[in-house]
């Protein structure tokens, strides 16, 4: 039972990543693999507070959310300036630098050590120990993550979004300023992606750089891709799949020492059939035109 | 060298692309096969390598690229795929071999010194060939058919194929070509200090980096680009600290992409044509 409930709280974690970055990907078209770095910072700023401040879990929250968005004003105001490959190329550069910071500056966040013993969250000396009772919060939180993308996804800025996406030029001679509804669109991701960084931190009382590096930018990215980019149901059963897939796997009993390798191939193979096919993924309506 | 492939590859068919390190990657392990597992003699594992790799990086073309290509599919589809390639090749070499590094010259090599600098004889070695196949391909690019014809595709897609130019093949050269010289280069890093499945896509960026930094559009800048990213790589790693050298070349690739777009040698254009 805690098996499965582990499991559920692990694609709470990743819908909250998979539907911010929807908003940037999906909605305004702007294909960026930064994604790990905002969830990083996330993760290490509450954590820091936590464990060398003292801070109570509910409050890191606002103030990584904070800093997450300040880092994602940070990789907008350059990276939005260039297009198509050169986008992806500089959001990628901020994705290594960001884990090289987390990797190599060992006085604050020890570097390849990681950070043990992060305190579960408490809030009037209750504590969300167990895996159940996580299990709830998670599920809230992300909840309440999947309202809020409700409400923006068709909210007038949502559609502002959307018309940016399917032409710029239109949505500037209508008098929206699609720099600044980009530049909004990067802040609102970023900062949301990093309560996923918190709940994780948390939940697994143990962090290190690697589970922020490239390759999760990737998953989360190919989460979205597979599912399908654009509305809500895309990045819900995107991440459905991806996380029970390799549950599965474990099923059929492939040996350990193959199975990661495995799942990744069939990750990258799920990606260049549903490219050839299907480019709006499972359930997406946008198809990177 | 790396770069240089890339940037023939990107230059002629506008694909980001990322399983160029899948491609680096497997030459290295191939030649590992060849030479190792099947103790094969040096020269013929080398050349068998090389083959196997050519024809990976047209097959990819073939199967994956061309298709989208024909269908008008946009850049963002096909970087995914390429993406998805990248991970699929790489994850298949490490379920083969494992993840651990392999070296593949036992013992320690034999150093020369040349006034002050000490190199490794398979380090002059690197030199020479990255001299001979620098030459070769600016030879190839300038004075012969296909290279200009490929330069011809690089400039204008639309316009070569209006002139009876069939993009399919010189697309298929292209990536040939690109993953030979890939190939080469895996091989003799692998030589000089072993391989593990991860080398690819470091190899990939840097490659990536030094053609944007020389200027995409020029194939030679592509030269250029690569000898200044090793420069300054090697200035960081010696002045700084090793475990900063991915950091140091993406905060060079931010600053060429926001203060000059173009490269080094490119044209200036506007935004809007890159």
């Amino acid at each position: 039972m805690n098996y499965l409930l582990h499991i559920l709280i692990m694609c709470a974690i990743y819908l909250i990543l998979a539907l911010s970055l929807n908003l940037l990907i999906g909605f305004t078209g702007l294909l960026s693999i930064t994604h790990a770095a905002f969830y990083g910072i996330g993760a290490y700023i509450s954590t820091l507070l936590m464990v060398k401040m003292g801070f109570n879990f509910f409050l890191t929250i606002p103030l990584a959310i904070l800093g997450s968005m300040i880092f994602a004003v940070i990789v907008a105001l350059p990276s939005l300036r260039l297009k198509g490959d050169y986008f992806l190329l500089s959001t990628l550069a901020f994705q290594v630098i960001v884990f090289s910071i987390l990797y190599n500056w060992i006085a604050l966040t020890r570097g390849p050590y990681g950070i043990p013993g992060i305190p579960k969250p408490k809030i009037f000396g209750f504590e969300f120990g167990e895996i159940p009772v996580y299990f709830i919060l998670a599920v809230v939180i992300a909840f309440l993550i999947f309202l809020i993308f409700k409400q923006l996804y068709f909210s007038p800025f949502g559609r502002v979004l959307k018309s940016i996406r399917e032409d710029e030029i239109v949505a500037n001679a209508l008098g929206k300023d699609p720099t600044k509804f980009k530049i909004e669109a990067f802040i609102i991701g970023g900062g949301l992606a990093a309560i996923a960084g918190s709940l994780y931190a948390s939940y697994v009382t143990y962090i290190d750089p690697t589970s922020f590096t490239l390759d999760e930018s990737v998953f989360i990215l190919s989460i979205i891709i597979i599912g399908g980019t654009g509305n809500l149901k895309g990045p819900l059963i995107g991440t459905i799949i991806m996380l029970f897939l390799p549950e599965i796997l474990r099923f059929l009993r492939i040996p350990d020492t193959i199975a990661a390798n495995m799942r990744q191939i069939i990750y990258g193979a799920l990606l260049v059939i549903l490219m050839r096919l299907r480019p709006q993924g499972i359930l997406g309506e946008y198809r990177f035109e | 060298m790396i770069a240089l492939g890339f940037s023939v590859i990107y230059n002629t068919s506008k694909v980001f692309h990322f399983a160029h390190g899948a491609v680096y990657t497997f030459a290295g392990y191939t030649f590992y096969t060849f030479a190792r597992l099947l103790k094969l003699h040096w020269l013929p594992s080398i050349l068998f390598a090389i083959l196997l790799t050519i024809l990976l990086g047209m097959a990819i073309e073939n199967f994956i690229y061309y298709p989208l290509f024909k269908k008008k599919s946009s850049l963002m589809v096909g970087v995914i795929s390429s993406l998805g390639i990248y991970i699929v090749i790489i994850n298949f070499i490490a379920m083969l071999f494992g993840n651990e590094t392999k070296i593949l010259r036992p013992g320690v090599e034999k150093a020369y010194e040349i006034g002050t600098v000490i190199l490794t004889r398979i380090q002059i070695l690197e030199f020479l060939v990255f001299v001979i196949l620098s030459f070769f391909t600016v030879y190839l690019l300038k004075f012969t058919q296909y290279g200009q014809a490929l330069r011809a595709l690089a400039d204008n897609s639309n316009l070569a194929s209006v002139l009876g130019l069939s993009l399919k093949k010189l697309r298929l050269i292209s990536f040939g070509y690109g993953s030979f010289l890939c190939g080469v280069a895996s091989i003799l890093v692998a030589l000089d200090v072993g391989m593990d499945p991860q080398v690819g896509i470091t190899a990939v960026l840097n490659g990536a980096v030094a053609v944007i930094l020389g200027g995409v559009g020029i194939f030679e800048s592509a030269i250029l680009g690569g000898l200044a990213i090793g420069v300054v790589q090697n200035l960081a790693v010696w002045q700084i600290s090793a475990r900063w050298e991915s950091a140091i070349t993406f905060l060079i690739l931010l600053f060429i992409l926001i203060f000059r777009p173009q490269g080094i040698l490119g044209k200036r254009r506007r935004l809007e044509e890159l």
